[in-house]
Order: structure tokens, then C-alpha cells, then sequence
């Protein structure tokens, strides 16, 4: 090594001084030759002449070089191997696996929505989005002039679709995906994919013997999806509610109960090779998880008795809309809630988006005269009355800035506690309220904290999605008229649902039990769970209550009640007429009537609730009694043999309605 | 360099003294043929199990085919069902045999006592009603046939409740019934 490097270092040396002083002659070698020049004089000296012959450079430095540029390359390689390897493996190995594992979805199943016995109101079955690829129908994929008008006839029939509107989907420019029809039964893709495979067989002949090999239909796909069926159309409809386009929960208890109904997704994933699974490498599977099951307390055969006859009345009436509710006094459950008009949640395109709500618990109107009951129940309670106490009504009554009246205009009334109820005073129940207390305000604050208790001014505990709780001002902040109007149901309003549980809490003894819709969930596992028992408050006391009944049924049973259309044979009912001047939700002012009937039968033993009520009737009579009091009859019939239950072996009360004046 | 050709060799030659020298002693047949037996095993399994899988495969999309056709079946007849056992065609069929809407129930006790008033079922209930089964009959073949029409004269009711009035407003002084 010493030997060489003295040369190599004095290489520029000579090279520089050679170049000044030969001149510009040979400025081009100057680079090359010099190393060996000079090197050439030193091999001489050293190594004699034995090398002369063959004239090698030293390979040294190339040598270095190269390796040089092997150990960067490989530096390179190394450090890129590190990165791989090391660094940023698990980046690598997730993209591996994702082109390695094939992951699949495997949807839920949405539970079943159930009546009480167990018959199917909602539930899902499998279905077929009927999907095409609009490019497969132009002249050049399909070798037919006119694919899309051949296939539109063919299909029209089968989707019950307009013939023109699927050739104008079909022969959608540039586009490669359209949708023909959505949901549609597995029965419908099975029509469609034996014409497919008839017109695949034909093309295939036809390109045999030579011709174009025309196929129509190639284009026709579908996709699996599930589709929520109605069993009953629109029974229920409105509690139900409906599912949206992506199988969530649109409205009603599917959404208010989505979570449980609609399961979680489970997943399947394998290694795949070329698109098959490898069979070694194993799979993870993880289960869908079916949703839950619900089972409601509604009962099919009284809901669709009670929806029949709201449907009927509201019609015939020409009515905006109409609620019934059936309760079990017992327990609270709400066995029907019918709305009318409905709608058809199996076909929601077609329907008033108006209408897709639960009219009994989200609208809220002013109750009349179904609320006088509360203000007896609070003169009762508070011992400022009894039901034999006389009552003298005048033909008017002046209270505040106003001239209160009855809906007749009446001589002198002599009622009783009892009449005034049987006979719906407005004057008497705002005499008889006066009397809560010993001025007016006070008066005021017993009545409210009553109407609290029976639930009005706060929701029905049953969590629906868009319910209303209604409106009930504060005692405090009643106007001049409304404390002497809410005694007798106006200025303050409730929704059906509302009015009905007042009713229930008379008939079970004066305690109000917090209505409930959803009996229990039956799990993917097969186990049923009940809900939770419902709050219980008392709002009056057993025997105010059991007067209250007795009261209540001279409205139905008395001559001169205003409820006798409600009377059914061999039964004591208790029961209540309210017609009310109702608010125009557009205008806000009064303007037409809300007609309603609520009451409980047996009354010796409340079994089950039912009120009714329908908004705005223009055609006939406008009173409760005499439009909701027949449905109210129809409805508790049904619901009395529906339930089996026996008549009263009593009599009815028959409290007294009027006195004579001077007894 | 001869010199150190010369120690090459040698130690070669003492490597290869440690090789054995000659033919080969051991028989090569046995060797060769299990090789053979090997290679013929391995692959006749391999084609074994291919079969076996894809054999498996066709099975399990057989089966997946019928599930999913007996499952739409089911799901067909479960529809039929459920249209014959629909309340609305239920009533409509009873009225169709003649049926009529019963009164006011009534039982009879073991001991043959009467409770309720017993009376003869009769169509009259509500007149208005025969025909109207009637026109939802036309419709309900179909589960969504059974809504009836409307009847309100002004469509755009917005579902939004009425409110309570405000205390200004004029609150009504008659009411009840």
C-alpha cells in the first residue's frame, strides 16, 4: 500500500504542470492518460520488466467505486427492508390483509313488532331491489335497436310499473346503475330471472346459427334487501310507525324502539385465493345478532273494532280526525289506539305525509266537558262537596269580565252534585269549584295541583317519539277567564291519550297507573323479558273514586243525562259526553267543535277504559254524546266480549239528579 | 506457486480420503421409490382434498339455494296467511256467510242463570255499515286496500296540534254535553 499511494497522491501534481507547459495542444486526455503516465515510470522501477506486456490499470478504484455504489445500493435496500420489516410493518401487513381477507356483512334481522298474543303486526321479510346496468341495453351491448322499449314491456307487467318510465330508466345515457323498482318480492326476481335466463337461451341460439344473439334482459340485476311488511295494512299503523329506506326506524314505536328491534350486524371473514376461500387458513365468524322481538299490549281484534268505528264516524261526519283508546284499568295497558284517517305504512308513498304521525298522543286539544270530571274528583277529594249537594243554576253566571252559560238555555236549574255531572253544567262545575277554596286563587291552586296529579300538563310516561304533553298554565298565571273555564275543560289542553288515563284512574280506585304500550321483549335468545311495571301514584282517594263511578253513570243511565247512547244492555257503564269549542290549529281561533265520549264499564268493577273523540265534525251532529257515544257503545261491546267479561249482577246506582227548590 | 499447488492437493486428498470411496454401497431402488411414493401420495392427496372442497362448495350452495327458496316460500305462504286472517277479510267473509255483528254480550252461568240481556243479532247496528265492508272489500284482496278515503274537506290540517289559547283570546263560555 505505501508503494501506491505516494503516486496516486502526486497525480494532479505533474498533470497540472504537463498541461501548462505543453500547451492547448492535447487538453483532452489530460484526465485519463495522466494517472497512468506517471504510474508507468514507478512500475518500471519497481517490478522490472516481467508487467510490461500487459498494460492493467489498477483496479482499485473502480473497485471502491463499485462496491462503493453495492454498499449504498444495498444500504438502500437494507434500510427500505428495516422500514418493511420494522418500521411500518404493521401498515404492510394490514394492507396484506386486506387484499388476502374477504369480509362480509351479515345483515340483522329486524325483530318482530307483536299484538299481545303474539300475532305479527310488523315483521321483515326478504326482498329484492330490481336494479339495472343501462349501458347493457344500448344498441351496441345489446345488438338490438331497441332494447330499452323491448324490456320495459316486459317488465312493466311484472313490476306494476308505468312502461315508459322504465325505458326512460333503461336507456339512461353514460350511466351504468339505475334502479327499477325497490323492494320488491323474492316471487317477482323469480319471474324476471326465468324470462332472463329464456332470452339468454334464445340469444345463445340465435348467435349459434349466426345471427346478432340479441338478449334483452342481460341488463336486469338485483340486489338482496329486506323489506318491513304490515301483515294487517293499517292496523296499528299509527303506533307502529315506520321504517325508513334504510331499515331504521322512521316514525312511531319502530323508531322509538329501533334500538332493540333492529339487532346487531354480524361479520364473516376468510382468507381468500383467486376468490375462493382458503380452507386452511380459518375464518372468524361473528354471528348477526336477530333483533328483539316486541311484544305489544295492544290487542289486534279490539284495535281494529275500535279503528273500524273511529274510521266510520270520521267519515261520515266529515270529521278532520278521530282517536279512540282502549285501556285495562287494571294495569294500565293500552289494548287500542286507533286513529282516523290512517294510513297504509306498507305503502307509505302513497300517503298524507300529515297523517304519518300518532294523531292520539301528538295532537292536543282542549278536552270540555270529559274534564269536569277532574273538578268533581277535586270537590270530592277536598270534602267541599257531596254528590247530593244541591247545586241551583242559573240561565247565566257572571264571573269575571264575562257572561258564563250552558250549552241550553235552561230555566233555573235545581241539580244535584250528580246532576250537574249527568246534566254537564258549566255553571254548576264553576259554582262547585268555587267552593276549593276561600278565594278564588286558592280555589285555583287545588284545582291545578289535581289536575297535575292526573297527569295533564306533563307526558303519558309511555316515551313515544313526538308526544305532546299538552298545555296547563300555572294556577298563578291563569287569565280573568281561563280560572273560571278550565274547571269546565277549556283553556287548557290534553291529547287523547291523556284524557284516557284520567278515566282509568277513576276506575282503578284512585290510582293512576302510568299507561303502557310494550308488554315485553323477547330476545335472540328466546328469552322474554316483561317491561318494567309502571309507575303507580293515587290521586284521590277508593272512596271518591267509587263515588265519582256512581256519578258517572248517571250520565249514561239517567234520563236526563247526556249519555245515554252509550247504554249497553246488562251492564253498568260510567262514562262522560264532552263537546268542546275547539281550536283551528291553522288560525288559531275557535272555530267548529271537538266532539268526545270517555268512560269505563263495568262501573261496579272497571274492566276496561275507552274514550273517544273526533275533531271537527261538519256533517250532522256535532255533540259527544251522540257521534262519540255510539262509538263508544260499539267499542266497549267489542272490548267486553273480547275480554269475557261478565255483566254486572247490580243494579246502578241511581244517585239523584235535581232537587226540588225549598226541600 | 507450485508450492502451494502441491499443499492443495494435499489436503484435498486428505479431504478426499474421508469421503467414501467407489460405488456406492447403499442400495439406490428403495431410496427413489419412496421418493416416487412420495411426491405420488402428496399429490393424489392434494387432488383428494381439492375434490373433497369443491365438492363441499357445490354442497353448501345447494343448500344455501334451497334454504333461500324455502325460506321465500314460507315467507309467501306466511303472506297468504296473514291476508286470510286479517281482521278487515275476516269480517268480510263472516258477512259473506251471513254473519252479523252481535249486540250486547251476554252468559249463561253453570247453573243456568242468564246474566246479561240476551236479544237476537241482527245486521241493523249501524245501517250505514253493510255497504261499507262492501267498498273496503274491493280494495283489501291487497293489505293496503282497507284505508278509507279521507273525509276531511280541508287536506292540508297539519298534523301540529291546536294550542291552548292564548289568555287574550276570547275563551268560549258555552260548552258541555
Amino acid at each position: 500500500m505505501p508503494s501506491k499511494e505516494p503516486p496516486r497522491r502526486r497525480v494532479p501534481g505533474p498533470a497540472r504542470s504537463r498541461n501548462a507547459a505543453g500547451g492547448s495542444g492535447r487538453p483532452r486526455p489530460a484526465a485519463r492518460p495522466d494517472p497512468r503516465r506517471p504510474g508507468r515510470p514507478v512500475a518500471r522501477k519497481r517490478r522490472g520488466g516481467s508487467s510490461r506486456s500487459i498494460r492493467l490499470g489498477s483496479p482499485r478504484p473502480r473497485l471502491r467505486l463499485i462496491s462503493l455504489c453495492l454498499t449504498l445500493v444495498m444500504l438502500a435496500f437494507v434500510i427500505r427492508l428495516l422500514q418493511v420489516q420494522a418500521v411500518d410493518a404493521s401498515t404492510y401487513a394490514a394492507k396484506a390483509e386486506k387484499n388476502r381477507y374477504l369480509e362480509y356483512t351479515i345483515a340483522a334481522e329486524r325483530g318482530e313488532i307483536t299484538d299481545r298474543s303474539g300475532i305479527a303486526l310488523a315483521t321483515s321479510v326478504d326482498a329484492h331491489d330490481i336494479t339495472a346496468d343501462p349501458k347493457l341495453f344500448t344498441p351496441e351491448d345489446s345488438k338490438a335497436p331497441d332494447a330499452p322499449q323491448q324490456a320495459a314491456a316486459l317488465l312493466a307487467p311484472i313490476l306494476g310499473k308505468d312502461e315508459a318510465e322504465l325505458a326512460k330508466k333503461l336507456s339512461t345515457p353514460k350511466s351504468r346503475y339505475t334502479v327499477l323498482a325497490r323492494r320488491q318480492t323474492p316471487q317477482v326476481w323469480k319471474q324476471i330471472k326465468d324470462l332472463k335466463s329464456v332470452f339468454a337461451e334464445k340469444a345463445a341460439e340465435d348467435k349459434a346459427k349466426g345471427g346478432p344473439g340479441a338478449d334483452v334482459l342481460a341488463g336486469v340485476l338485483q340486489e338482496p334487501t329486506t323489506r318491513r311488511v304490515y301483515p294487517n295494512g293499517d292496523l296499528a299503523a299509527g303506533i307502529l310507525g315506520f321504517v325508513n329506506a334504510e331499515g331504521k326506524g322512521g316514525g312511531g314505536l319502530e323508531a322509538q324502539l329501533n334500538k332493540q328491534l333492529q339487532g346487531e350486524d354480524g361479520k364473516i371473514r376468510y382468507a381468500q385465493a383467486g376468490g375462493r376461500p382458503v380452507p386452511t387458513a380459518g375464518s372468524t365468524e361473528i354471528p348477526a345478532v336477530a333483533g328483539a322481538d316486541v311484544e305489544l299490549t295492544i290487542d289486534r281484534d279490539i284495535q281494529w273494532a275500535a279503528q273500524r268505528a273511529i274510521a266510520d264516524q270520521v267519515e261520515k261526519s266529515q270529521a278532520d280526525r278521530g282517536y279512540v283508546i282502549v285501556q285495562n284499568t287494571r294495569t294500565g295497558e293500552v289494548l287500542a289506539m286507533a286513529n282516523a284517517p290512517g294510513y297504509d305504512p306498507n305503502d307509505l308513498a302513497r300517503s298524507n305525509a300529515a297523517g304519518l304521525g300518532n294523531a292520539a298522543l301528538q295532537d292536543v286539544y282542549e278536552p270540555g266537558s270529559t274534564s269536569k270530571v277532574m273538578s268533581m274528583a277535586a270537590v270530592l277529594e277536598e270534602g267541599a262537596a257531596t254528590p247530593g249537594t244541591h247545586v241551583t243554576v242559573p240561565n247565566r253566571l257572571h264571573r269575571g269580565d264575562r257572561l258564563f252559560r250552558d250549552d241550553i238555555d235552561h230555566p233555573t236549574w235545581y241539580l244535584t252534585l250528580n246532576g250537574v255531572l249527568a246534566k254537564s253544567s258549566n255553571i254548576g262545575t264553576i259554582l262547585a269549584t268555587g267552593q276549593l277554596g276561600k278565594t278564588q286563587a286558592e280555589a285555583n291552586k287545588v284545582l291545578h295541583s289535581y289536575l297535575r296529579k292526573f297527569g295533564i300538563g306533563s307526558t303519558t310516561g309511555l316515551d313515544y317519539p313526538g308526544e305532546s304533553p299538552g298545555i296547563l298554565a300555572k294556577p298563578q298565571d291563569w287569565s280573568t277567564s281561563q280560572q273560571y273555564t278550565i274547571p269546565f275543560g277549556q283553556g287548557l289542553s290534553l291529547n287523547a291519550m291523556q284524557a284516557a288515563s284520567v278515566y282509568s284512574t277513576i276506575a282503578n280506585g284512585g290510582v293512576r297507573i302510568e299507561p303502557s304500550l310494550v308488554r315485553g321483549t323477547k330476545g335472540a335468545d328466546g328469552r322474554y323479558t316483561a317491561s318494567e311495571a309502571p309507575e303507580r301514584t293515587r290521586v284521590v282517594s277508593e272512596k271518591t273514586a267509587g263515588t265519582l263511578a256512581k256519578m258517572l253513570e248517571s250520565v249514561v243511565d239517567d234520563r236526563e243525562g247526556t249519555g245515554t247512547k252509550a247504554h249497553i244492555q246488562g251492564y253498568r257503564v260510567a262514562g262522560k259526553t264532552g263537546t268542546a269549542n275547539r281550536v283551528d290549529p291553522v288560525r288559531g281561533i275557535y272555530k267548529g267543535y271537538t266532539a268526545s265520549f270517555a268512560g269505563f264499564a263495568p262501573a261496579d268493577d272497571p274492566q276496561v277504559t275507552v274514550y273517544c273523540a273526533i275533531q271537527n265534525p261538519t256533517k250532522g251532529s256535532y255533540f259527544g254524546g251522540q257521534i262519540c257515544g255510539p262509538i263508544y257503545k260499539k267499542v266497549m261491546e267489542f272490548a267486553l266480549k273480547t275480554l269475557q267479561t261478565p255483566p254486572s249482577g247490580s243494579d246502578p246506582a241511581r244517585l239523584p239528579v235535581s232537587f226540588k227548590p225549598g226541600e | 506457486m507450485t508450492g502451494t499447488a502441491e499443499q492443495m492437493k494435499g489436503r484435498a486428498g486428505r479431504l478426499a480420503r474421508l469421503m467414501p470411496s467407489g460405488p456406492s454401497t447403499a442400495a439406490r431402488t428403495p431410496f427413489v421409490l419412496l421418493v416416487v411414493l412420495l411426491l405420488a401420495g402428496g399429490l393424489i392427496s392434494l387432488l383428494l382434498l381439492n375434490s373433497a372442497l369443491n365438492e363441499g362448495s357445490f354442497r353448501l350452495s345447494k343448500l344455501k339455494r334451497e334454504t333461500t327458496e324455502l325460506t321465500d316460500e314460507q315467507q309467501a305462504l306466511q303472506r297468504d296467511v296473514d291476508n286470510y286472517s286479517e281482521p278487515d277479510a275476516l269480517e268480510r267473509r263472516a258477512r259473506e256467510l251471513g254473519m252479523v255483528p252481535g249486540g250486547s254480550p251476554a252468559f249463561l252461568d253453570p247453573d243456568g242463570k242468564v246474566r246479561g240481556v240476551p236479544e237476537r243479532a241482527t245486521a241493523q247496528p249501524s245501517p250505514a255499515a253493510p255497504p261499507e265492508p262492501e267498498a273496503s272489500a274491493a280494495g283489501s284482496a291487497s293489505p293496503s286496500g282497507s284505508v278509507p278515503p279521507s273525509p276531511s274537506p280541508s287536506p292540508a290540517t297539519p298534523s301540529t296540534a291546536p294550542a291552548a289559547p292564548a289568555p287574550t283570546t276570547p275563551t268560549p263560555t258555552s260548552s258541555g254535553r
